[in-house]
Formats: C-alpha cells, sequence, structure tokens
C-alpha cells in the first residue's frame, strides 16, 4: 500500500485536495448559507413558504449544491488521510472516520432540507392541515435543518483540528497553517453549544476564514514539499517493517 | 506519537484505549444523568414543561452525546489498531459497523434538539395549539428512543466482532471475548424492541459487566505485549 501510494504523485494530490476543498467551501456556502439565507425568513413561515414556492428552482439548487458538497468533502476527506497518513497513520485513520460520520450527517440532513417542498406542495393529500400550519411545519424543518449542519460543524471542527496537528506535526507542510487550522477547528467545535456559538459567531467566522483559506490556497499552488514527503512516507513505512 | 510508539509498545496504546472507553463511558452516563425525570412517558404536557424548564440542562445533554460519539469514534480506531494483526478483515468490518452506528447516533441527537425547536415558543408556531405542539415534541422523543434502537443494532455488530477478534486473539483472556459477543447479541435483540425491552435488565446487566471489564483490563493490565508482537510479525491471514 505504501508504494502505490509514494507512486502517484504527492503533490498533484495535495493539489486536489485543495481543489476539492474549494469545491467543497464553495457548494456548501452556497448551499448551506447563502441561498437558504436568501429564501429563509426568520420566524415567518408565510413569507418564507412564498419565497420557497416562488423559487423553487433556487431552492432546489441549493438542495443539490448541499448535497454536491458533501461529495467534494468526501474525497477532499479521503486525499488529506493519504497526504497525511506518513505523519502518524492512526490520527489520520481517526481524523478520516470523524468526517466521515459529520459527512453522513450532512447527507442525510438533505432530507430535512426538501421536506419543507414536499410538505407545501403536499396538495390534497395534506388537506387535514391549514395552509398556516403546514408554513409553520416548513419552517420547523429547515430549522432542524439548521441544527443539523451545526452537528455536522462540530464534527467537522474535530477534523480540523486533527488535521491541523497533522500538518503542524509533518514535515511538508508548513506549521502555521496547522496552527491556523487547528484554532479555526476549535471554532466549529463550539457549535457544541449552540447558544454560545450564536454569541462568537463572528470569532469563529473570521478563525475559520484565517485557518482554512491559506490551507486551501497552499494546497492548490505549492501542493506538499514531494522530497520530504516522500522522505517521511519513507519512514514511516520503515518502522512498520521493523 | 508515531505508528513507531505503537509498534514498540501496544501496553501503552492499550492503555490509551482503556483510558478512551472509560471518558465515552462516563459522557454515556451524564447525557442521561442530565435529562433523568424530564421524559415523563405519556405526559406530553409534563415533559414539554420540564423539558423548557431545564433548557439547558437538554442541551448540554446534547452536547456531552456528541462528544460520546466522538469518544467512541476513537475507540473505534483505537480498536482497529489493536486487532488488525488478528485479522484485518474483520478488524475493518467491525470499526465500519461502528461508523454506521456513530453516525445514526450523532443523527439522531437532532431528534432531541427538535423538542426544543417545536416547544420554543416563537410566535410563527402559534397556527398549532399548545397541546398539539407538546404531542409533536413527545414525538419527536420517541423517535431519538427509536433511533437508538437502531444504532444499538450496529454497536451489537460491532461488539460481536470485537468479541471474536479477542476470542482469536493470543494477548487478551478469551473470556473477555466472551462476554463481549453475548453483549452483542444482547444489543442486536434491538431488532425487535418489544423482544428487547422484555429482557432489558439482562442485556444492560451483560452489556455492562462485558464493557466494564474490557475496559479495566486494557485499563489496568494492557495486552501481553509478547504475544501481541508475535501475532503482528506472523503471516498476514
Amino acid at each position: 500500500m505504501m508504494e502505490r501510494i509514494a507512486e502517484t504523485s504527492p503533490r498533484f494530490k495535495a493539489r486536489m485536495a485543495g481543489v476539492c476543498q474549494l469545491m467543497e467551501a464553495v457548494t456548501a456556502a452556497f448551499g448551506e448559507v447563502i441561498i437558504p439565507g436568501k429564501l429563509v425568513v426568520a420566524g415567518n413561515a408565510a413569507a418564507t413558504a412564498a419565497n420557497i414556492l416562488g423559487h423553487e428552482r433556487l431552492f432546489w439548487l441549493g438542495f443539490v449544491l448541499s448535497v454536491i458538497g458533501v461529495g467534494f468533502h468526501i474525497a477532499w476527506a479521503l486525499l488529506m488521510y493519504e497526504l497525511l497518513d506518513p505523519v502518524n497513520r492512526s490520527l489520520s485513520r481517526l481524523a478520516a472516520f470523524v468526517i466521515l460520520v459529520g459527512c453522513a450527517i450532512q447527507a442525510l440532513a438533505s432530507l430535512l432540507y426538501l421536506a419543507p417542498l414536499l410538505i407545501l406542495q403536499g396538495g390534497s393529500s395534506l388537506s387535514a392541515f391549514t395552509a398556516e400550519q403546514l408554513q409553520a411545519l416548513a419552517l420547523v424543518f429547515l430549522r432542524l435543518n439548521d441544527y443539523a449542519f451545526q452537528v455536522y460543524l462540530v464534527f467537522f471542527g474535530a477534523w480540523c483540528l486533527l488535521i491541523g496537528y497533522l500538518i503542524f506535526r509533518s514535515t511538508f507542510l508548513p506549521r502555521i497553517l496547522g496552527v491556523l487550522l487547528a484554532i479555526s477547528g476549535l471554532g466549529w467545535v463550539i457549535y457544541l453549544y449552540p447558544p454560545l456559538a450564536h454569541r462568537l459567531w463572528r470569532i469563529i467566522d473570521a478563525a475559520s476564514a484565517l485557518g482554512e483559506v491559506p490551507v486551501e490556497l497552499w494546497l492548490i499552488v505549492m501542493g506538499v514539499n514531494a522530497q520530504r514527503w516522500k522522505e517521511q512516507a519513507g519512514a514511516a513505512g520503515a518502522s512498520l517493517r521493523t | 506519537m508515531t505508528d513507531r510508539t505503537f509498534e514498540a509498545s501496544p501496553r501503552p496504546r492499550a492503555r490509551i484505549t482503556g483510558v478512551v472507553y472509560l471518558l465515552y463511558f462516563l459522557t454515556a452516563v451524564l447525557a442521561v444523568f442530565f435529562i433523568r425525570g424530564l421524559v415523563v412517558s405519556g405526559d406530553a404536557a409534563a415533559t414539554a414543561n420540564n423539558i423548557l424548564a431545564h433548557e439547558r440542562l437538554f442541551r448540554l445533554s446534547v452536547a456531552v452525546g456528541l462528544i460520546g460519539t466522538a469518544l467512541y469514534i476513537a475507540v473505534t480506531v483505537l480498536f482497529y489498531g489493536l486487532f488488525k494483526t488478528v485479522n484485518k478483515t474483520v478488524s475493518l468490518l467491525a470499526a465500519f459497523f461502528s461508523l454506521v452506528g456513530c453516525a445514526i447516533q450523532a443523527f439522531a441527537s437532532l431528534f432531541q434538539i427538535a423538542p426544543l425547536v417545536v416547544l420554543e415558543g416563537s410566535p410563527y408556531l402559534s397556527v398549532f395549539k399548545v397541546d398539539q405542539l407538546h404531542a409533536v415534541a413527545l414525538m419527536f422523543i420517541k423517535l431519538n428512543v427509536q433511533a437508538a434502537y437502531i444504532y444499538l443494532v450496529f454497536f451489537g455488530l460491532f461488539n460481536l466482532l470485537i468479541g471474536y477478534l479477542i476470542f482469536k486473539s493470543t494477548f487478551l483472556p478469551r473470556i473477555l471475548g466472551v462476554l463481549m459477543a453475548l453483549s452483542g447479541l444482547g444489543w442486536l435483540t434491538f431488532l425487535s424492541p418489544s423482544l428487547a425491552n422484555r429482557l432489558l435488565a439482562y442485556i444492560e446487566v451483560l452489556g455492562i459487566i462485558a464493557e466494564a471489564s474490557l475496559m479495566l483490563w486494557l485499563l489496568v493490565k494492557g495486552v501481553n505485549v509478547q504475544r501481541w508482537k508475535e501475532q503482528a510479525s506472523a503471516p498476514v491471514e
């Protein structure tokens, strides 16, 4: 297994990881934040329902982007696992498992994303409820989707923390990138207790931008130091054989 | 903390596994402790009032539960590292079962938070009668319980395979493997919740005895290093 990884250029892998990270960031930002932000009016079920039904395509686009984001996230996670495996196999495996659980939550949450559309377009099959009740129910599902996203953020934060530590311990990526990523991960972990996270969201957002954008750019532009990566992979392989 | 230290000394790593396992137990107990007595079965109004009166405890229970899931993922990874020398395929299968269980458990925390969403008293919810909202909140709590039945089945499969791996390993006492496999079979009865609820006391006692003795053994005795190394260097099955 070691040989196969070493044969594929680690620099190419790192660049692809950066590209996946960028694509994930863009799709998730539109799918989970920007498009719902345009359509959902907090606390106003009637206006939200009117927006969703009036911009059904945009709502669908948000849903689809959110699901595509999960796909990019899984690819990004796999590439980071292979890149950081030489640093510490157990910890990079732990990181991969943690983010897989996060991705599973995010994928399941797409059901909650779509539920409002089913409820609002239910027609006569849902006529046992008044229109206002259906609108309120749709908003409840949107709120639940928010919560699901926050649960995902907790696992994403734990992943960033682990990946940050591994980058710090690696010889082939700048240590400062690892420190910044770990700090941004700590920020997301605060979503364990959403009321606190909502008070600190400006700091969490700033930490996230400071932590994730440099890693993304570095991976895309610089990749990794291939020479050093092979040295560390060789050392890890040698220690396994003894 | 590199793999080199693991290869050289599986005993500290077994101890770390014991510690993480212990922390997981503590979070599991704490998550239940925080909300003890809040849910009054069959009484939606009383349950709703309890939840609203103890909102902070309710949220803490969710947070501690999620930390517990994260710790269980760590236990899963550590067990995989410990048992892959026994049988790599079975260890990986066990890890994947556990991961699916963890994903369901983490997602199910939504059903625990959902009662707060419908009970918080936002004006938009006034189109429902108060007792309708209470009933919906209790329905979410019941869904949370059903979700637990599902992840327990996956954790049962995990325990069953871990029990087999312990039994086949030479570096841990076989009795621990038998206990783990039996506890796994116990959790599998949640495939039929009515059967599981009849046997619940036995399943729980068995589960606690099996997992607590494995946890304590790892914590106190670790693994038989000599035998672990022999198995690690044996040809791959």
